[in-house]
């Protein structure tokens, strides 16, 4: 039962809350707050997602915010899409933003998806998210923190 | 599917080709109409038997010496109506079956005469009559197994049967023979009235012979390997009369010999019959999870009703045996239940299931699918008969189940180690096999008909006929009245409980009304009532939906989310395999499969896989750890045997000779 115990000794360890960001983006119809969010990988190098695991941990603990990944695109307010769009996962990208009910918001994180970052004109590369759909957020960074990505979700759910 | 007709000119003549399909039709109207209306008799003579017309019947001239006595009474009046009840049904598909699948003539013969056979074993009045009709059952169903006997696998499971249905028996051949000898007649009447001056040893030799050869015709374990053998490889309607009807012969058996006749035993009969029902129920069910085939997984699922049922018996003899008559009444009214809800539900399954064989020729769960589309009206019977099956209120096997494990839940155990002992651990066996039934009916019916074909044959699948869809229809309507109104039955199985004085057949056994009320016990419970309530929840759902649905946005049309690829192929779906795999994983000891995994490598390389082949086989585990050796002596005997007779004459001559010596020596 020493875990008991452990909890009481280790405590609070979430980063504490900053103050939500004066920018806003228009949320989706009907989100008021709360944000089901589907990840799509289009051809990372796993460091964005790595952070996005990170943003979503304990330590950083997004959902607080009332951000929150799901399984499946049908039960989702909109996308994460990470790396650059590589043309094994040109279509089912298309295919997963279809899939989403509409309205939908389409975050764009890391900047390979934003601008190609260092694989842009590679020989297996289509383009950047922002080529291939329409992208409502992007957050820069060669990963961003996940502070950076916390920040860029609550430009949406406004908490 | 092979067919008799397979050495028959390619292209007949058009008119020709006519008169052929009229004649084949009337053929079939004929045999199924013959075999219906022998089910209507069936029905018309055990109804009056159950309710007090006793019929009596005596042919002297039929057998030498004995004669044939036939003597009806409210026990065998009820063997008889569900017999009857099950061939209507069956008649009347087989009308549709036997053109569709070219039975040959002698099919279509013998089907009628199974029937006639089936109908007389309840009938008969005594030891001679009862092993005469017994053995024209088993010899009509085994033409009738080895009806498709061009392939292999059909005449396999016809030599299995046949050994183990002759060995079965001779087990009731001798029991019948020691107990008229020692009961002092041939009639069931006189050995019934001398049964008191039997001795205790005979009385267990007799038990136990009728456990060996009843136990291997209601496909107990460890003598149920006929079942998953000779059922799937049978015409289906055959399966059907099979499955439903003729396994109840073995149950009747047990009732009638050793409780009616030979009873009250010893408690450990009642509790051997218990062991024995609730090993079979488990192990029965846990291979119908496992199985893919459908009709292997439906005769699995036989064994474990059976099992089930056995299990009620020995339970109601055993309390009984401790002087808990009402509580036995309650268990001997679940086994009752149980026998005519099995019956509804296994032969509508089974004809379900051959409608599926003859519309895709397959029974290979992991290549069906996408039925109810293509046969809507065959996947609603399945589904009806696959309710029944997994013992849910609604289904027919339901009122059965909740009475066994009321009646085993309430026994009074009365400082009775053996029964507080017994009842919670059969109470448990009855739980697992339960949960484990849905599992395996869920299988059947959402792997097998639902979602989208895994084959060609399964996409090109029809709907079947109208006779065979009516057939399957009346079992329906049956297993829908013993869902919702068991009250139907509530007549027939007081009279059934009142010829049964050794399982407290005096006790007023629970009252099938509206609501089912046990005595002396605080449960109830009303099939009809959660029936109507689940109508009108479906119902108010539906208003609340359509309320709601007028303030809803249009709705938008978008693709299957198909995980990121353009389509969804059936290969993403479940299969039945997979969908077992957890239940295999878990039950690993007891199911001891053989898995094989290959994996091949490049030549250029040992770390690129080039493929990995993943093989396992479920073999029955009781089979190859105790038929296999058996099978090995037998064959190793036989081959010395085999050298006493070489084929020479002179040494033929000789035995003769040899022969007649020892008689005149003796006889001397």
């Amino acid at each position: 039962m020493s875990w008991i115990g452990k909890i009481g000794r280790v405590g609070r360890i979430v980063e504490p809350a900053s103050d939500p960001p004066e920018e806003r983006v228009a949320p989706p119809t009907g989100v008021c707050g709360s944000l089901q969010l589907r990840h799509v990988d289009a051809g990372s190098c796993n460091g964005c997602e790595l952070e996005i695991t990170g943003a979503f941990s304990s330590v950083y603990d997004a959902e607080r915010f009332g951000a929150r990944v799901v399984a499946s695109p049908r039960h989702a307010d909109g996308l994460i899409a990470t790396g650059v769009v590589t043309r094994n996962m040109h279509q089912p990208l298309l295919n997963t933003l279809k899939a989403v009910p509409e309205p939908r918001v389409v975050i764009a994180v890391g900047d390979c998806a934003c601008n190609g970052g260092v694989f842009a004109q590679g020989y297996g590369v289509v383009g950047s998210v922002a080529d291939v759909i329409p992208v409502d957020v992007q957050v820069p960074g060669c990963p961003p923190t996940p502070q950076q990505i916390i920040t860029a979700l609550r430009t949406v759910t406004g908490r | 599917m092979t067919t008799a007709l397979d050495d028959s000119p390619t292209v007949p003549a058009p008119d020709q080709g006519l008169t052929a399909a009229r004649q084949a039709r009337g053929q079939a109207v004929l045999s199924g109409g013959v075999t219906a209306a022998l089910g209507v008799v069936g029905v018309a003579f055990g109804l009056s038997a159950v309710f007090g017309q006793s019929w009596h019947l005596r042919i002297g001239w039929l057998l030498p010496l004995v004669g044939v006595v036939f003597d009806l009474g409210p026990l065998g009046g009820f063997f008889v109506a569900a017999t009857g009840g099950v061939s209507i049904a069956v008649g009347i598909y087989a009308v549709g079956y036997a053109q569709r699948e070219h039975w040959a003539a002698f099919t279509l013969v013998m089907l009628p005469l199974f029937v006639a056979a089936m109908l007389l074993v309840p009938a008969a009045g005594s030891v001679t009559t009862f092993l005469l009709a017994w053995e024209l059952m088993a010899g009509a169903s085994l033409v009738l197994v080895l009806s498709e006997h061009r392939r292999e696998a059909v005449r396999s499971a016809g030599v299995f049967y046949a050994v183990m249905t002759q060995l079965g028996f001779v087990a009731i051949l001798l029991a019948l023979v020691v107990l008229s000898a020692a009961g002092g007649g041939d009639a069931f009447a006189t050995i019934s009235a001398h049964s008191g001056a039997v001795s205790a040893g005979t009385r267990t030799a007799v038990f136990l012979l009728t456990l060996m050869g009843f136990g291997s015709k209601a496909g107990l374990l460890p003598l149920h390997a006929w079942l998953p053998r000779a059922h799937p490889e049978a015409p289906s309607p055959v399966s059907a009369l099979m499955s439903a009807a003729m396994v109840n012969m073995g149950i009747y058996g047990l009732i009638r010999i050793d409780q009616q006749i030979l009873g009250p035993g010893p408690n450990w009969w009642g509790l051997t019959l218990m062991v024995f029902g609730a090993l079979s129920a488990v192990f029965g069910v846990l291979q119908a999870s496992v199985a893919t085939d459908l009709k292997r997984l439906l005769a699995y699922s036989t064994t474990e009703n059976m099992g089930l049922i056995t299990l009620a018996l020995g339970a109601a003899a055993l309390l009984s045996s401790y002087g808990a008559h009402q509580v036995a009444a309650m268990a001997m009214t679940a086994a009752l239940l149980l026998i005519l809800s099995h019956a509804a539900f296994k032969t509508l399954a089974f004809l379900a299931a051959g409608s599926v064989l003859a519309s895709t020729g397959l029974r290979d769960l992991d290549k069906l699918g996408g039925l109810a589309r293509r046969m809507p009206g065959t996947t609603v019977m399945f589904g009806i008969a696959a309710l029944g099956a997994s013992g849910l209120p609604l289904g027919a096997g339901f009122v059965g189940e909740w009475l066994l494990l009321q009646s085993l839940i309430h026994s009074p155990h009365n400082n009775n180690t053996l029964l507080a002992l017994m009842m919670p651990l059969s109470v448990g066996a009855v739980a697992l096999t339960t949960g484990l039934g849905i599992a395996a009916m869920v299988k059947a019916f959402g792997v097998g008909f639902l979602a989208r074909p895994r084959s060609a044959a399964a996409e090109a699948a029809a709907e079947a006929p109208v006779s065979m869809l009516a057939g399957m229809t009346l079992g329906a309507a049956a297993c829908a009245v013993f869902a919702v109104a068991p009250v139907a039955l509530s007549p027939v199985l007081r009279q059934v409980l009142a010829a049964l004085p050794t399982v407290g057949g005096n006790e007023a056994g629970p009252a099938l009304g509206g609501y089912l009320r046990l005595p002396g016990i605080p449960g109830s419970m009303s099939p009809g009532l959660i029936a109507a309530a689940l109508v009108i929840a479906v119902l108010v759902a539906l208003g609340l939906g359509r309320w709601g649905w007028r303030r809803r946005p249009v709705a938008a049309a978008a693709a299957l989310w198909a995980c990121g690829a353009d389509s969804l192929s059936s290969k993403m779906q479940y299969t039945a395999t997979s969908f077992a795999e957890p239940l295999q994983r878990v039950f690993d000891n007891v199911l001891q499969p053989e898995t094989d995994v290959e994996v091949t490598h490049f030549a250029e390389s040992q770390y690129l896989v080039e493929k990995v082949t993943y093989r396992t086989t479920l073999a029955d585990p009781v089979e190859r750890r105790l038929y296999t050796p058996v099978v090995r002596a037998v064959t190793t005997w036989a081959q010395w045997v085999r050298r006493a007779h070489p084929g020479s004459v002179h040494l033929y001559l000789a035995y003769g000779a040899l022969g007649l010596l020892v008689v005149l020596v003796i006889s001397r």
